[in-house]
Parts: structure tokens; sequence; C-alpha cells
């Protein structure tokens, strides 16, 4: 893709039809346009809020068709949720724009003739999204909540490597998800359960009962961690029963279990465990 | 094919039989005459009659559905319900190309032993079909800039007579090859990739003829369907899919050129054929913006439609809109399955059409008149079509939700079975809702209109059997995910399929009892499985990610 064809096939080029995303669009555009510039290391448009919601419309125009509205992804046809991928090592402003220009060699995801601005307003837009706490203030004691992560959550939860498997990996989990997120998470474990840890209980034909957390399943066969975070695999024509209707096998801490101090302190502990 | 080619062989024949008349012991040529004959007619390839008699040589599948109905159903009985269980691998070929995303979506083409593969990414290749082993590779040197031949970089297949190969391109060209070495005979421009053009499905080749269609409907793009010269791949005849101004259909648009000029209606998927009537029929997508219809009230022919084209002309016979005014991506690009049967008492020339719209269709294929709708899903949009043909739709998207934009099924083969009057598709049940926005329109950017919610915790496939009497569902075998897997069924009583989690399976047809099941490794998306007998030996082959997997009794 040339700098030519990006000037004269971009939605402020000299050829391109004067049809612009929306009012909104045109406004912010105009406005921003002028003062950025074009090919730079860094967002030119870092600290002008108008951006992201310029971005968002070209987001909702160009790419939410595999990226999902929201941005969160379709897993059906591997498009990534692009509101977690600031907390991967490595991300940086420059490197996703180099990814929506050029994109991603042997996907789907296409390169795109943009003009720079309008990448970076797309970038602008996918920081705006991010779901990170990374930003926010964090209370408590991290010393104090190492001990009670070790006492309260590290049979099932690890962070990098130490600690159980039944949960999540809790390793920069403060980047991908707000404290208000984390405590609802604590306080009722039900509200959202993620992909590959949906609970299930299996009866087998020998009348064992299996409690443990969907890893994969097709048509003839389950895969999961059992309870006691044992990898098991199951042929379907061997089990009696399956439910999946029955709660996380995280129990709820309601506060007389664990106050809001001491939450506080496990909160600061994972975030001092980037 | 070239022309002269087969002048040039006869040439050969009559050199080497005149040598032969002067031999002196001219009773050893009576004996090798019939070999001789066979040697000049296998050199030459199969022509259009070895394409019309189907599967009557069953070591041989010329063209995408086996032969021209899309029935995807293969006389060959070696493997069967007692025995499939023992079905094995044979061997697997490796593409070393991958569509993260969509799938390997070829039906590979099989003729005296030697299997003519395509692939993603405008990759193809023959091969050894008793080692999996490859004679050669091609692959298309694509430009950096393909548009919709981007986010669907896939094939469907080739399309074959005498010794030349038919594909079409990501960057919408058409290509013969010579299927001896690989080598490009000719290469024509369908149209401008640059605009949003793609094309990717397997060229129908007829009569004189080859007929491709051509995607971008995502796209300010106009669709058609073309047929071309198979020995110089000069342009026949063209229909385009959106009426121009003044013309029959442009009624059912505003009365602007410029909205007519990228209205839509891609073509991507094949069509099936009747020698007899000499009438083509063809799917045509979705009206763009996709799913924004503010701008381009009425119904939109022929999108969404069925068309039967003169297959001499490319005239158009009848249309039958099956989504009028799509505001949903349910495209109508599917394989049309022609039989004849019998109904209310009458035999009929029928074509059969499971949509993504939620409806099997059937229809009565000399005049286009419609003789049958029902839901096969629990599609929301609407559970009935009236009297006059079309749906009474209930819920545009707006409330609650329908199916998502692949639809209740897609372009994957379904399957017809004469002898139980059973039709096989898979299902895709989903919740997606539409939230309209209207679209800027700029060539070579996709112009959804749009934006869709799919609920991930809500989604499910089937292996569904349809009576096509009434519709009604006689069995089904549920998947755990939406499923782009196509169907194939024998006369030995059985159905294979493929579903999204990599499983391709082996059911009894009568009772939908699951008898097989072999896990492929990457699921099976948008290809239906074939058959075929080598050496006495019945294979079945699927392709599934990046690999094509044979499949095959143990040898005693």
């Amino acid at each position: 893709m040339s700098q030519e064809t990006q000037h004269h096939r971009g939605l402020f080029g000299q050829a391109s039809p004067i049809l612009v995303y929306t009012a909104l669009f045109l406004l912010l555009a105009v406005a921003i346009y002028p003062s950025a510039v074009l090919a730079q290391q860094t967002n030119p448009l870092a600290s002008d809020p108008r951006a992201a919601a310029a971005g968002g419309v070209i987001f909702r125009a160009q790419c939410a068709t595999c990226h999902g509205a929201d941005a969160k992804g379709i897993s059906s046809i591997d498009a990534p949720d692009l509101t977690l991928m600031w907390t991967q090592p490595g991300i940086s402003e420059n490197r996703v724009f180099s990814r929506i220009q050029e994109g991603v060699p042997g996907s789907i995801m296409p390169s795109h003739d943009f003009p720079d601005i309008e990448i970076w307003m797309l970038v602008s837009y996918l920081r705006s999204v991010a779901v990170s706490g990374a930003t926010e203030e964090f209370g408590g004691n991290a010393e104090n909540g190492a001990g009670l992560f070790a006492d309260f959550c590290a049979d099932c939860h690890r962070v990098v490597r130490e600690g159980g498997s039944l949960g999540p990996n809790l390793g920069r989990i403060t980047l991908r998800r707000t404290q208000a997120a984390l405590r609802s998470s604590v306080r009722n474990p039900n509200s959202t359960i993620g992909r590959g840890y949906k609970p299930i209980s299996l009866t087998t034909v020998g009348g064992d009962t299996v409690l443990g957390v969907i890893k994969s399943e097709d048509a003839f066969s389950i895969q999961i961690l059992d309870s006691d975070q044992r990898l098991r695999a199951f042929s379907k024509s061997e089990l009696i029963s399956s439910d999946r209707a029955i709660a996380s096998l995280m129990p709820a801490f309601a506060e007389r279990q664990l106050s809001e101090a001491q939450l506080d302190d496990i909160l600061n502990y994972l975030h001092q465990q980037q | 094919m070239k022309p002269g080619t087969q002048m040039t062989q006869k040439r050969k024949l009559q050199l080497i039989l005149g040598e032969m008349f002067n031999m002196p012991f001219f009773a050893a040529f009576l004996f090798i005459f019939p070999a001789m004959v066979a040697v000049a007619q296998d050199d030459s390839g199969p022509n259009y009659g070895d394409i019309l008699q189907g599967f009557s040589d069953p070591s041989r599948w010329l063209t995408y559905s086996g032969d021209y109905s899309g029935k995807r159903h293969s006389p060959l009985t070696q493997i069967n319900t007692e025995n499939v269980a023992s079905l094995r691998p044979v061997w697997t070929f490796q593409t070393g190309t991958t569509t993260r995303g969509r799938g390997f979506e070829t039906t590979p083409l099989v003729d005296d032993g030697v299997l003519y593969v395509t692939g993603s990414n405008n990759y193809a290749w023959a091969i050894d079909a008793r080692t999996g082993r490859r004679f050669w590779q091609y692959r298309r040197n694509l430009p950096e800039d393909l548009t919709y031949g981007a986010s669907a970089p896939v094939n469907r297949g080739f399309g074959m007579l005498g010794n030349s190969l038919f594909m079409v391109t990501l960057d919408a060209h058409l290509l013969a090859f010579d299927r001896r070495n690989g080598d490009i005979l000719w290469d024509v421009e369908l149209a401008d990739y640059r605009v949003g053009y793609a094309a990717t499905g397997a060229p129908l080749v007829i009569d004189g003829m080859v007929i491709t269609g051509v995607s971008g409907g995502e796209y300010a793009t106009r669709g058609f369907i073309d047929a071309y010269d198979p020995a110089t791949g000069e342009r026949l005849w063209r229909f385009n899919t959106i009426p121009g101004p003044g013309e029959p259909g442009s009624e059912t648009w505003p009365n602007d050129p410029e909205i007519l000029a990228r209205g839509g209606g891609g073509t991507w998927m094949n069509g099936s054929y009747d020698p007899e009537l000499n009438l083509i029929y063809w799917g045509v997508g979705n009206p763009n913006p996709d799913y924004y219809g503010d701008s381009r009230p009425g119904d939109n022919l022929y999108s969404n439609s069925l068309v039967a084209l003169n297959a001499d002309t490319g005239e158009l016979q009848w249309h039958y809109q099956f989504t009028p005014h799509d505001l949903n991506d349910w495209d109508s690009n599917h394989m049309p399955v022609l039989a004849d049967i019998e109904w209310q008492g009458q035999q009929r020339k029928v074509v059969m059409v499971g949509n993504r719209n939620g409806f099997f269709y059937v229809l009565d294929r000399v005049s286009g008149e419609f003789l049958l709708g029902k839901p096969f899903t629990g599609t929301t949009w609407a559970r009935e079509i009236g009297a006059d043909g079309r749906p009474i739709v209930l819920n545009d998207g707006s409330k609650g939700c329908v199916p998502d934009p692949w639809g209740s099924t897609n372009f994957m083969p379904p399957s017809f079975y004469p002898e139980l009057g059973l039709f096989y598709l898979t299902a895709r049940e989903t919740c997606a809702t539409f939230v309209p926005e209207e679209p800027s329109l700029v060539p070579g950017q996709a112009s959804f209109g749009g934006v869709i919610f799919i609920d991930p915790e809500q989604g499910s496939g089937a292996l569904r059997a349809l009576d096509v009497q009434t519709g009604e569902l006689r069995w089904e075998f549920t998947y755990p995910s939406p499923t782009f897997g196509g169907v194939l069924t024998t006369a030995a009583g059985l159905v294979f399929a493929g579903d999204h989690e990599g499983n391709f399976m082996a059911f009894d047809a009568v009772s939908g009892e699951n008898l097989w099941h072999y896990q492929t490794g990457s699921r099976i998306w948008g290809a239906g499985a074939i058959t075929h007998l080598l050496d006495g030996r019945q294979y079945v082959l699927i392709p599934s990610g990046t690999t094509l997997t044979a499949f095959a009794l143990p040898e005693r």
C-alpha cells in the first residue's frame, strides 16, 4: 500500500466523495485534521478527547463486522476481543497502528489503506474501550493482601505461576478488569463466568459425580478440569447426565468473611503483580 | 482447452494407425486397438457428455456437486451402515496455507486417479488420489490491496473440461489451467477488485461455457453472472443481478441510477443446471448496504433471489425472491437442488433451497411457482410464507433476536436423498440484534450499514433431515455450536456431515443414528464431502482446517 493510494482513497483526500460517517464525525475530523502530523511514531491525537468518538464511528463502519460492535470480538471467527489487547506484553499504540495498517498475515485481518489520521482515531477509540483498571487508584495494603490471597484465593487462583488452576490466572487482572468488576466477582461469582471456567456436574455410568469447569466440548466428548484440578475427558456415551445449571465453583465471599478493607488489600496486592 | 489440441491428437492417432496398418503382424493390432482408444480418450480429459452423465462413472467427480443437479447424492454403496464404523483415514494432504476465521471450503474434482483441489489464498494442486502426494502446486501472486478477497480468502473448487481446469480468484479473475502441469492457459478479469469485487465459487462448466459469479455485496458493487468461452476466455454473456434504470425489476428500487449501480447482489456461490430445460439456477446475495435499508426502499430485486437463466443467452426466465428488502445480510447464495419428485399426486420438476432466512423452499423449476416454504429453525423473523409467496415478516430484528448474518444455514452444501424424499442440511440457531446506521460509501471500503450484536451464550447447530413434501423435521443431530459443515449422502443409506468442532461423521439416513465419527482437528467449514471409487475401493474425502483427509474401509 503506497502513500499515493492512501491519499487519493482516504476520506479526506481530494478525490474522495464528500460522504462522511456522521455530522459529528465531520465536525470532529475537520477540527482535528489540521493539527495532526501524518506517519507519527506516537498518537498525535492522544490528548484530544474527540478522537475516540471519531474513531468509534470508523470502527462501527469498518471493523465491527468481525470484532463486534462492542470491540469484544467474535470467537466463532477467531476475531479477538480488542478491549483486552492493551494488557498484552509488548503492546503499544504504534504497534496497534501497524496492525490496522498492515493487517495480520495469515489471518483474515486485512490491510487498510486509511489515511494515518483515521488510523490514529481508531487507536484512540480502542484506548477508550479498553477494559482496564490501570489508571485507577488502589487503596489497601499489598503486604496484607499477599497473606489474604494465600489464605482465601490461592487454592484455585494463581498469580503468574503460584497457586491453583481451577479459576483464572489473576496476574495482570487489574489491567483487564476494573476494581468494581473484581469486587462484584468476589461477592457474587455467578455474575460473570468466563469461557473455560463454566461449571458442570457430570454423572458417569459407574455412578460417580464429577464437578469441574468446562475446557472444551464437542458432540461426542467433553474436556474438563475437575474440582481436584485434574484434567479429565469423558466420552458422552459414558455419562448418564450432565448439569450445567449449577453455581460457580467459586464460593461467594460475604463481608463477614472478607471485609471491604481486606478486599482492598487483595486488590492492591494483585495490582502490584504485573 | 487450447484450440487445436484435439486436432493434434487426432493427427497423432492417424499417424500411429498408418504405421500399424503397415505392420506385418496386423493381427496384433486388433488386440491392441481398444487399449489405444482408451489411452487417447484419457489424454483428452472429460468432455461435456461426461459431466452430463454425473455419477454414472463413480470413479469421477467432475463438477462441484458431482452432477448438475446439486443433490450431492452418490450411488456408491461399498461403505454402508454395517461397515462404516470401521472407516479410517488413508492419507492426509496438508495445504500449508491458512484462512483464519474461515475454512478450507473446496470440493475436489476427481478424474483418472487424480484430484484437482483449490485452496485458500488461491493456491491449487493436482494430487495423487491413492497416496495424497502432489503432482503440482499453483499459487497466485495476489495484489496487496485486495478488498473483499482479503477478508474471505477462500475458494470452493475447480470447474473442469477436457484438459482444462477453471478457477476464480480473490482479485476477481477467471483462470484456465492446463491440468497436466498447472500452467495458466488464459486469465480474464471479471471485475475490478479495487472497487470491492472478489470471486470464490467453483465455476460451472456446461456445453461450450464456463459460468461464474462474483463476490462483493458488502461493498458498493453490482453483482452479475457471466459465461465465458472455455477455449479462449471470451465473455459470451452477462446477467446483471441488479437491473439497470428502466429495466424490469428497477421499479423495486429508488429511481436513482447511482443506487442501482451499487445495489449489491453478489453471486459468489455456484449454481446448478437443468440440461433439458437448458436453465441455470443461481442464488443472488444481499442488497448493499447490508443492514441499512432506508436508502433503498422497495423489494430490491434480484437480491436474495433464485434466478433461472437461459443458458444460451443469460436471459432471465423467472425469479423467486426469498427475502424481499433484506436487512440482515441473508444472501441467498446456496446450492439450488434440482429433483423430479411426486408432488400432490403429480410428477414435478422442482428446485429446493434451504435458505439463510430460516425457511426450506420447494419451487417449480419450470415456472418458478412457489410450492412450499417452511421454517427449519426457531427463527422469529417469520413463521410462514403467505399464499402470494411472500414471507409474513414478524420481526425485522428490532423485536428481539433473529438469526445472525451468517443465517439459519449458509452456502455449505446440503444433500437430497431421492428414495427417502429427505433433504439434509446444516441448521444454525443463533441470536443477533441488528443496529442499522447509514454508511458512507467509499469505493474499496465495506459498507455494511450498521452493526450487529451476537449473543455468544445462545448458539448451537444441528444436522437436520427434512421431509420435502411438508418441510417437517424427520430427525436431527445437534452440535454444541453453530456449524458450517456441508452434507453428502450415498445410496447405501448414509449421510456424511462435518461440524464446527472438527468432527467428520456418518449417520443412518433413515433413523439419524450416529454410526461413526472422526476428529479432524479443525472445524469443517463450508465444505461438503465427496466420494469416489478407485481400484475398486470407495474413498470419502473431507477438507478441514488446512488438511484434506481421505477415508476408506480397511483393505482385506
